[in-house]
């Protein structure tokens, strides 16, 4: 009785003592730019056992740590343990490392966070009931421009226990979902060739089956083996992928290694492999060199094609609905208003704009095209990412408002047009609004028209621009229908002063234009920059009105002041087009943020590393990529993420709400987009609190869908 | 230097950087100022052996082997006739660039550095042609001019300084290799360190 009691009292004095001395024990360790800390899987420690503790540490933003190969320069972190009699601790089981360029050198390693486990041996003489300290003395190299060594000592209190083991409530599935995600040999084969020009490196094997993986990447152990920095060429073939990469130092000289190890990454997913010398296998190659990642349900033959040229007409015709579209609408309303009633000029007018149309979405698409071609992380919409584009494209409209405003008139007046005097000009305007139609409206990417624009991006320029096209026609399809249908275009009324009414009225939608550019400028530029637009925009309307009082005087020598007018505006112009050229032409990543998040759901910057370590914790996680430049991304804020329900779902759910913020160019972002075959925003993930894939949501949302994919989420 | 050597010297930044060098093969020619403001190149050094040494001054790296160990291999490799050649490639801005010769010989005076002579790479050019890629990063050149060594300091890739007690000095193998008219045993070793703040 006396024993059991004192035993009672020992195994309570235990637990008092842990719940005074763990949070001591266990507190992380700022060591300047590194946030350290020692968590475990397991709730206690079973003689003769296993466990698995880990280091953790939070880099600061813009800095790194590495992997066990460094690369080109940089140092491993490394832990000196100090363990209780008889117990030892294993190697670091080394999380996929990212590579991190500097310069002209690559290195491997770690931004943001990472977690470290390492397998602690219990010995078998342990004894149940005491508690033993793990102590961790961690070296961190962590550079940014610069580098800093930083040392960590870390202290984890275990407990023994001599019952079944049970996962740390706290930091277990931290340390468990580090270890699931740790590379693995995966019963890959792999064979090696090596001269002093490079390796070859094959890897076959039922995870690689009938992949392409175009991201393939292999991470070598060794330093020396190979050009860290050069590019390594992937070749597909039906059971793997052969990899081709350029010598490092050993190689070059002469120093051919018995066996290769690495980490194979091929994306999402990253193998340990050994590889010894041998033949190529047939099976690894053949294929080519991978397209860049396939959307997901969209396949990459010509079916897929066929479908996303489907996909692309259907995703045009409803683009027309879209928030972006609607000011161009106005004007394309004006137009038709005005040669409603004579249809053989209608049709030449519906051509017009289809044309214009047609070639700035060819233009757009073979910019694009290029663009990736050279390596750029951008996408669709990209063009309002350049605050010098969004800069002249408001001038433009405002332009145009003033021109519907009628302080200014561009070649035919819709009077002249209504009584059927066609003239160059008038086909010029419909060319030019449909030119403008396309520049606004692409970066609103619609149902059908996302899944689409990310199949042309992983095809052939002839495939894409096909796509692109279908995308126009479907665009500009509407529009030549009426413009070719009699019928419709008789029920229009016939021309009167109701007409001039229409236009005016239709003015304050591209006035909404303009004033959303300025806005979205502002976002890009800041406010010296906006305080620059803003004068410019001032003399533009003072030299649009110069411009109609020269119209309407028609004396020969007023006719100068048109001339002023003329170069004042050009003057305006080029003043935007040089100081941001200079130098606000590409604001760093993250430098502005839009205010997209609303005032009823507090929002966190989104990052991968962020959002595996909330899925870690169970939460669910939505993930809204927006652009402050994307209309229809700012309508779902307003309609469905701002509404109290959302927000009251979200707090049940105890989910987190992730903005990433595409206003400015990203790659990190735009990489993800591609995940999920898209080349745009907006794009809506949701990832449940159990694991699994993430679902997307559709791309106009209503606050119930919202809520129900958050109430779901919580669930799976 | 042969008319494709020089373009390829030439051409040497564009092409990102030149990959680590083939072995025996003769090294690289250079023509950079140096502390001093002579222009120093390799051509001036034949029939000598000399040992390039990358520096950055900040570099926990360098600061580690600066302790004494560099200075001490630097005044026993040049007591014995090699030509130590301190080289830094960190550009205008960056960690390790030297204003001026007179900062880098205040630096080389305060820390009691001896190389023969400090060399000012501020475009990187001598840099990437030798493919350096960490400070510090060493190369050692024979009598005829061929590359015989390249890579780290020692075997410890690490940045404690207590860390050199016990580490094989590659340099001073190599040295020693070359003196004895050997090809050094281990001739290309992995470079360790901070990367060299080339220009971005």
């Amino acid at each position: 009785m006396i024993a059991r009691l004192s035993r009672l009292l020992g195994a309570l004095g235990v637990a008092l003592g842990l719940s005074l001395a763990a949070p001591a024990l266990a507190a992380p360790v700022n060591t300047g730019h590194i946030e350290a800390d020692l968590v475990a899987r397991d709730s206690w420690a079973v003689p003769g056992s296993t466990i698995y503790v880990a280091v953790t540490q939070k880099i600061d933003k813009g800095w790194h740590t590495y992997w066990r190969n460094s690369g080109d320069s940089g140092e491993a972190t490394s832990i000196d343990w100090t363990l209780p009699a008889g117990w030892t601790a294993g190697d670091i089981v080394w999380a996929t490392p990212h590579r991190q360029p500097t310069g002209p050198l690559m290195n491997y390693g770690y931004a943001d966070k990472v977690v470290l486990p390492v397998p602690i041996n219990v010995p078998v003489s342990a004894k149940p009931g005491e508690t033993v300290t793990l102590k961790a003395d961690v070296l961190f190299l962590v550079c940014a421009d610069i580098c800093i060594p930083e040392n960590a000592k870390l202290e984890l209190a275990v407990e023994v226990r001599d019952e079944a083991p049970e996962p740390n409530w706290r930091t277990g599935r931290l340390v468990a979902d580090a270890l699931t995600a740790a590379p693995k040999s995966a019963g890959l084969d792999a064979v090696f060739q090596a001269s002093e020009a490079g390796l070859k490196l094959a890897v076959t094997g039922a995870p690689l089956k009938g992949g392409q993986f175009p991201e393939a990447y292999f991470f070598p152990f060794d330093g020396t083996l190979i050009d860290h920095a050069g590019k390594q060429t992937v070749e597909a073939g039906p059971d793997g992928v052969t990899l081709t990469i350029p010598a490092g130092v050993a190689l070059k000289s002469g120093q051919i290694p018995e066996d290769v190890g690495g980490v194979l990454s091929i994306g999402d997913q990253a193998f340990e492999i050994v590889a010894k010398a041998g033949t190529m296998p047939a099976a690894a190659a053949g294929m080519g060199v991978p397209a860049a990642k396939a959307p997901s349900g969209g396949g990459g033959g010509s079916d897929g094609v066929a479908l996303a040229i489907l996909f692309a007409f259907v995703g045009g015709l409803i683009l027309n609905l879209m928030p972006c579209v609607f000011p161009v609408l106005s004007m394309k309303a004006a137009s038709l208003a005005g040669h409603a009633q004579d249809p053989r000029e209608a049709r030449t007018q519906g051509l017009a704009f289809l044309a214009g149309v047609l070639v700035t979405f060819l233009a757009l698409a073979g910019a694009l095209i290029a663009a990736r071609a050279a390596g750029q992380a951008v996408g669709w919409g990209f063009q309002l990412q350049s605050p010098a584009v969004v800069g002249v494209l408001s001038l433009v409209m405002l332009l145009t408002a003033l021109n519907l405003s009628s302080v200014f008139e561009v070649g035919t007046s819709v009077q002249g047009a209504g009584q059927g005097l066609a003239s160059k000009n008038g086909l010029a305007g419909s060319f030019f609004t449909g030119v403008l139609a396309v520049v606004v409206a692409a970066p609103c990417t619609a149902p059908f028209m996302a899944p689409a624009i990310g199949v042309a991006l992983t095809q052939p320029a002839i495939g894409s621009l096909a796509i692109f096209l279908f995308l126009g026609l479907g665009l500009a399809a509407p529009y030549v229908a009426i413009s070719f249908s009699p019928a419709l275009l008789r029920r229009f009324p016939r021309p009167g002063p109701w007409m001039d009414v229409l236009k005016k009225v239709l003015a304050f939608p591209m006035y909404g234009a303009a004033a959303w550019l300025v806005w979205v400028f502002s976002l890009q530029a800041g406010s010296p920059g906006l305080a620059l637009l803003l004068a410019c925009a001032l003399v533009v309307a003072f030299a649009a009105w110069l411009f109609g009082l020269s119209q309407r005087q028609a004396t020969p020598r007023l006719r100068w002041m048109a001339g002023g007018a003329a170069v004042l505006t050009a003057v305006a112009v080029i003043a935007v087009m040089i100081p941001l050229a200079k130098g606000g032409a590409a604001p760093s990543a993250g430098s502005v943020t839009s205010e997209v998040a609303s005032a009823e759901l507090a929002s966190e910057p989104w990052s991968p590393e962020r959002v595996a370590a909330l899925r870690a914790e169970g939460r669910p996680v939505f993930v809204n990529f927006t652009a402050a430049w994307c209309v229809t991304c700012q309508v779902n804020d307003k309609v469905a993420l701002s509404t109290q329900p959302v927000a009251d779902a979200f707090k049940t759910a105890n989910a987190v709400y992730m903005v990433a913020d595409w206003t400015n160019r990203n790659a990190e972002i735009a990489q993800t987009l591609a995940e999920h075959g898209r080349a745009g925003v907006p794009l809506y993930l949701v990832y449940g609190a159990k694991g699994g894939e993430a679902v997307i949501l559709p791309q106009l949302l209503t606050p119930g869908a919202v809520t129900e994919a958050i109430e779901a989420a919580a669930l799976r | 230097m042969s008319l494709t050597r020089r373009l390829l010297v030439a051409a040497a930044p564009i092409l990102s950087l030149a990959p680590s060098l083939a072995l025996a093969a003769p090294a690289p020619a250079f023509s950079v100022k140096d502390a001093d403001g002579k222009t120093r190149s390799l051509s001036e050094f034949k029939g000598k052996t000399v040992v390039l040494e990358w520096v950055n001054e900040g570099c926990p790296y360098v600061k580690k082997h600066y302790s004494g160990n560099m200075q001490a291999l630097q005044k026993a490799a040049t007591a014995d006739g090699v030509v130590w050649l301190s080289v830094v490639s960190s550009a205008p801005g960056e960690q390790g660039y030297f204003a001026d010769g007179a900062a880098a010989k205040k630096w080389a005076a305060a820390n009691k550095a001896a190389p023969s002579a400090i060399l000012l790479d501020p475009d990187g050019k001598m840099g990437m042609a030798y493919g350096a890629k960490t400070t510090p990063h060493m190369y050692v050149i024979d009598k005829t001019g061929q590359l015989v060594y390249q890579g780290g300091i020692d075997d410890k890739p690490t940045n404690k300084v207590e860390d050199i007690k016990g580490a094989k000095n590659y340099v001073t193998a190599a040295l020693a290799d070359v003196k004895a008219g050997r090809k050094p045993v281990v001739a290309v070793s992995r470079p360790y360190g901070c990367s060299v703040k080339y220009k971005a």
